[in-house]
């Protein structure tokens, strides 16, 4: 059962991450892209992650997926193609490096010998993550929180100079 | 059945890499970095499966924050590159070189 879960996530997962990067029209890999944060979320559901995969839900298929569609949709296509092409040569020259240090990554995890200390999941995910963030982890909470509040202002400067130019 | 999750893992991050190498509009580009970091995620959360804690899904979130503010800086920063000049691809973005 949980390898048949596994199976299915994969392939939906693989497949669309390869056509969110081939497909042409940006609307058509935002629409792949959708197909793949769905298959993530549910694989976070599979390891047992409930509080995370509530996240990329939340955060990911509705907040990201929307601002990505709504900027494609103020873009002045006029001026911007929507298809250039692919850098096919530049793909050419770096398989087989990039076959190679796939395979060896993938030797090293097969036969890597994880500790058999193993210890299930505490039931209750969402209280057991939240007493871990707000007491060991309050430092990088706090610091997440300022590079959203920067990234916030950023977005911000550069809305105006769009105004105003 | 971890050690397959976080091959999944892996694999996502190359696939993110890449697009990145391959693509030249600049949208794409920004949905393969979204691919990568999601690998990541993947890797971590089995990471945490598999020792039983939950330290990692709380880098998971951090990782999430970090998207999520990427993509406010990034799609601003498109914007106003295509406001501006309308560029055709990511290769004529040359002017911190010349």
């Amino acid at each position: 059962m949980e390898f048949l879960a596994f199976g299915t996530i994969s392939i939906v997962a693989i497949i669309s991450a390869f056509m969110a990067i081939f497909v042409k029209s940006p609307i058509h890999v935002m629409v792949w892209f959708l197909v793949f944060i769905l298959s993530v979320a549910s694989s976070f559901f599979a390891l047992g992650a409930d509080l995370l995969a509530g996240l990329q839900l939340v955060i990911y298929a509705v907040a990201i997926v929307v601002f990505y569609v709504l900027v494609i949709t103020t873009i002045p296509w006029e001026k911007v193609k929507m298809f250039e092409g692919f850098y096919l040569k530049e793909l050419i020259m770096a398989l087989p490096a990039f076959l190679f240090t796939i395979g060896s990554a993938f030797y090293l995890t097969f036969n890597a010998k994880l500790s058999n200390m193993r210890v299930p999941l505490p039931k209750d995910n969402v209280s057991a993550l939240g007493t871990v963030l707000f007491t060991k982890y309050i430092a990088p909470f706090e610091l997440a929180s300022f590079i959203l509040l920067i990234a916030m202002i950023g977005a911000i400067i550069f809305g105006k100079e769009k105004a105003n130019g | 059945m971890d050690k397959y999750y976080m091959m999944l893992g892996i694999l996502l991050v190359f696939i993110g890499i890449c697009g990145i190498i391959i693509r030249k509009n600049l949208i794409t580009m920004l949905v393969a970095t979204e691919i990568m970091l999601n690998g990541a995620n993947v890797s971590l959360v089995a990471v945490s499966h598999f020792l039983g804690k939950v330290d990692s899904q709380v880098m998971s979130i951090i990782i999430l924050t970090v998207a999520a503010s990427e993509v406010a800086i990034g799609l601003g920063l498109i914007v106003s590159i295509f406001r501006l000049r309308g560029y055709e691809a990511s290769e004529e973005i040359t002017e911190l070189r010349d």
